[in-house]
């Protein structure tokens, strides 16, 4: 562990002078701009993560600003995004997001990757009131500190378990006995921890339910204890590399239940190419998937197939959750921004608190402690070489099909 | 549950790891070098495996000779360009030096191969015997592994480098004396640390995935082996990775896979204690 957050360090280090903002800051508030102010893990252990927020706020840019702008009070207003790389160093991300706030006047604060960053940039912003959207964070205790100023596009864990299991057990009505098996890390487990309990409220039998280690290189005790307890259902959550092995170490030790969900590889590209036959029939839940088909939706792209192809086109990669997310939560910033007819903090964290939006990411509608709780989270499945989505009803494309 | 299985379980998965730990061993007990390449010399193995695969469409175990030649060449550069510099300096040198030759190689493969994990998606099936499942890429990985460490415990005994290097291994001094020449025995020795490590990556690139978030798992079984099983001899990797993988697979049954890697550093820190040569290590090598 010590070694790798050597390297992060140092390579972040050397990294620092090429990295910039792609919009220079400025000292003064310009008139006829909205500023959205961005602090970015863009070098160190989250680079990965920054890297996709800047890359689709790049790209939402240019469609904004292609159309002139944005409508504000009868007045089109230009948008700007001032961001600095924190070197994920949270300390240096709140000390960023008050120099934003003071310094480069920003009207309001785009969140980073993870909840525990955003948790430290929010109590900056609700110190200075200014309005802050969190993409990529969903552990409630970043929303349950009462802060007035703090909106989120991601639904929290729980949400995402409990449609699970209900549409699991009304498609496969015989599924009584569930393993779950996940990484002792912060996501993983939450989520491990969350099916558990909304299994075990769904009346199911939860057969087998432990975590593995952060390093865990085999998984063959734990599939042969899972075996033993003869589960119809199969739930892991872990990083790709531990879902790859995991599924293939299921199919070698003879594991046969109908239901093997991972949490989140399918989502991934790399999970499917890494499995091969073994990834199909595979369930997942995920916050996002471009299998979603919104359409006729308002903001910079008006479906989830036009975001797809701009997406692609620009980046010869597929999207993932955390640019859809990130992109939306730009949407929502200009239709609140729209709808209080000016840049005002307060009358904009009135607006956003009244955000009732349908984007091509899917529905947003802020709860009480400022938490999308219009989403249904889409249930995905690999099938075949495609990804299907079978969850909410409304979107899906396929129906469950149990793995052989 | 079947106590058999776990056994299998172990064993199989412990002669993979003796196949990790059997070259990081050989340079320490021979060179008093750490050598922190070791974890990603083992990727380096499984990326040329699996582009040979992908894009060749050649089997992993077509390919394993060429690779870990090519791992041996660049093990003898290496050693010989950089670490014979400072080979005679306290340990914190060398093993300074080979950390920062690891970020390089660590990031030079995340930046052109990217961290994506890959896998050699071969289906080889299982074996079922008696109720217990064997996989069969791990068992013929097993087999590699053990091959692979016969012919290294072969090569030290009966030839005459791997006498040479037994020789500098027991008495630098006394062996330059003889007529052996010491740098060059160093580069070697390296260089075979470093085709054990390259044929390791072709053997896991048919069980493990590959990507460079594994290197720093790889380097700390292979210091866990070594200590379990004693420095600087092949019977020491091979006793310490099948004691590994048995204590793990026991202990992620009996006590929850949570704990499995505990338990495996707890017996670590009991043999420093009252056993310091490891279960079969050679004193002077602690």
């Amino acid at each position: 562990m010590l070694k790798r957050s050597w390297k992060t360090t140092i390579a972040g280090a050397a990294v620092l002078g090429a990295s910039s903002a792609f919009v220079a800051p400025s000292a003064q508030a310009e008139d006829g701009v909205l500023k959205i102010g961005a602090p970015l893990a863009l070098t160190g252990g989250l680079a990965d993560e920054g890297k996709k927020q800047k890359a689709v706020w790049s790209l939402w840019l240019d469609k904004i600003n292609a159309k002139g702008g944005i409508d504000v009070g009868g007045e089109k207003l230009k948008v700007e995004f001032v961001e600095y790389d924190y070197q994920t160093d949270g300390k240096r991300a709140g000390q960023l997001a008050e120099k934003l706030i003071t310094d480069d006047e920003v009207d309001v604060l785009m969140a980073p990757f993870g909840s525990g960053h955003t948790k430290i940039i929010a109590a900056v912003a609700e110190r200075y009131q200014v309005p802050m959207l969190a993409c990529v964070a969903s552990s409630v205790s970043v929303y349950d500190q009462g802060f007035k100023y703090l909106f989120g596009t991601l639904a929290p864990n729980t949400g995402m378990t409990e449609s699970m299991v209900g549409y699991f057990k009304e498609k496969h009505p015989s599924l009584k006995k569930v393993a779950v098996y996940g990484r002792d890390d912060v996501f993983p487990k939450a989520m491990a921890t969350a099916l558990a309990a909304s299994a075990e409220s769904g009346d199911l039998e939860v057969v087998y339910n432990e975590l593995y280690a952060v390093g865990t290189m085999d998984h063959s005790a734990a599939i042969s204890a899972i075996k033993a307890a003869e589960p119809d259902w199969v739930y892991m959550t872990g990083y790709t590399q531990d879902l790859i092995l995991g599924r293939k170490q299921m199919a070698d030790l003879g594991i046969e239940a109908p239901l093997v969900t991972m949490v989140t590889g399918p989502a991934y590209r790399e999970f499917t190419e890494g499995l091969g036959e073994l990834a199909d029939g595979v369930t997942s839940s995920t916050w996002w998937h471009h299998a979603t088909a919104y359409t006729d939706t308002p903001g910079a792209w008006s479906s989830t197939a036009e975001f797809y192809k701009d997406f692609t086109t620009a980046y010869d990669s597929d999207p993932d959750y955390v640019h859809a997310s990130c992109a939306a939560a730009a949407d929502v910033l200009v239709d609140a921004v729209e709808r209080a007819g000016s840049t005002d903090k307060q009358a904009v964290r009135d607006a956003l608190a009244a955000t009732e939006m349908k984007t091509f990411y899917g529905p947003i509608d802020f709860g009480d402690n400022g938490m999308n709780q219009g989403r249904e989270m889409p249930i995905i499945q690999v099938q075949g070489e495609a990804i299907k989505v079978l969850y909410p009803a409304a979107i899906a494309d396929a129906e469950l099909e149990l793995v052989d | 549950m079947d106590i058999s299985q776990i056994l299998a379980n172990g064993i199989v998965l412990g002669a993979l790891y003796a196949c990790i730990a059997v070259g990081f061993s050989l340079v320490w007990g021979v060179l008093n070098v750490i050598n922190m390449l070791h974890g990603s010399f083992i990727i380096l193995g499984g990326y040329l495996t699996y582009f040979a695969w992908f894009y060749l469409g050649l089997h992993p175990i077509l390919v394993l000779p060429a690779v870990a030649l090519v791992l041996y060449v660049l093990g003898y550069l290496v050693q010989y360009a950089f670490i014979n510099k400072v080979v005679a300096a306290p340990v914190l040198t060398t093993l300074t030096l080979t950390f920062g030759l690891d970020m390089i190689l660590y990031n030079l493969m995340t930046v052109y191969f990217t961290a994506t994990p890959r896998r050699v998606t071969l289906d080889m099936g299982s074996l079922d015997i008696a109720g217990v499942v064997m996989p069969g890429d791990r068992l013929i990985g097993m087999g590699l592994a053990l091959l692979l460490t016969a012919l290294l415990y072969l090569v030290m005994r009966g030839s005459s480098i791997g006498r040479a290097i037994v020789a500098v291994r027991m008495d630098r001094q006394a062996a330059a004396l003889m007529g052996i020449r010491v740098n060059k025995i160093y580069a070697i020795t390296f260089g075979i640390g470093a085709l054990m490590a390259g044929a390791a990556g072709a053997v896991f690139a048919m069980v493990f995935p590959v990507t460079t978030n594994l290197t720093g798992s790889f380097l700390g079984k292979a210091f866990v082996i070594c200590v379990i099983g004693g420095l600087g001899s092949v019977p020491g990797a091979l006793v310490g990775g099948i004691a590994l993988g048995v204590i793990e697979s026991f202990a992620g049954y009996l006590l929850g896979p949570q704990h499995a890697i505990t338990v495996g550093f707890l017996l670590m820190l009991i043999l420093l204690v009252v056993r310091p040569t490891g279960l079969v290590g050679v004193k002077g090598y602690e």
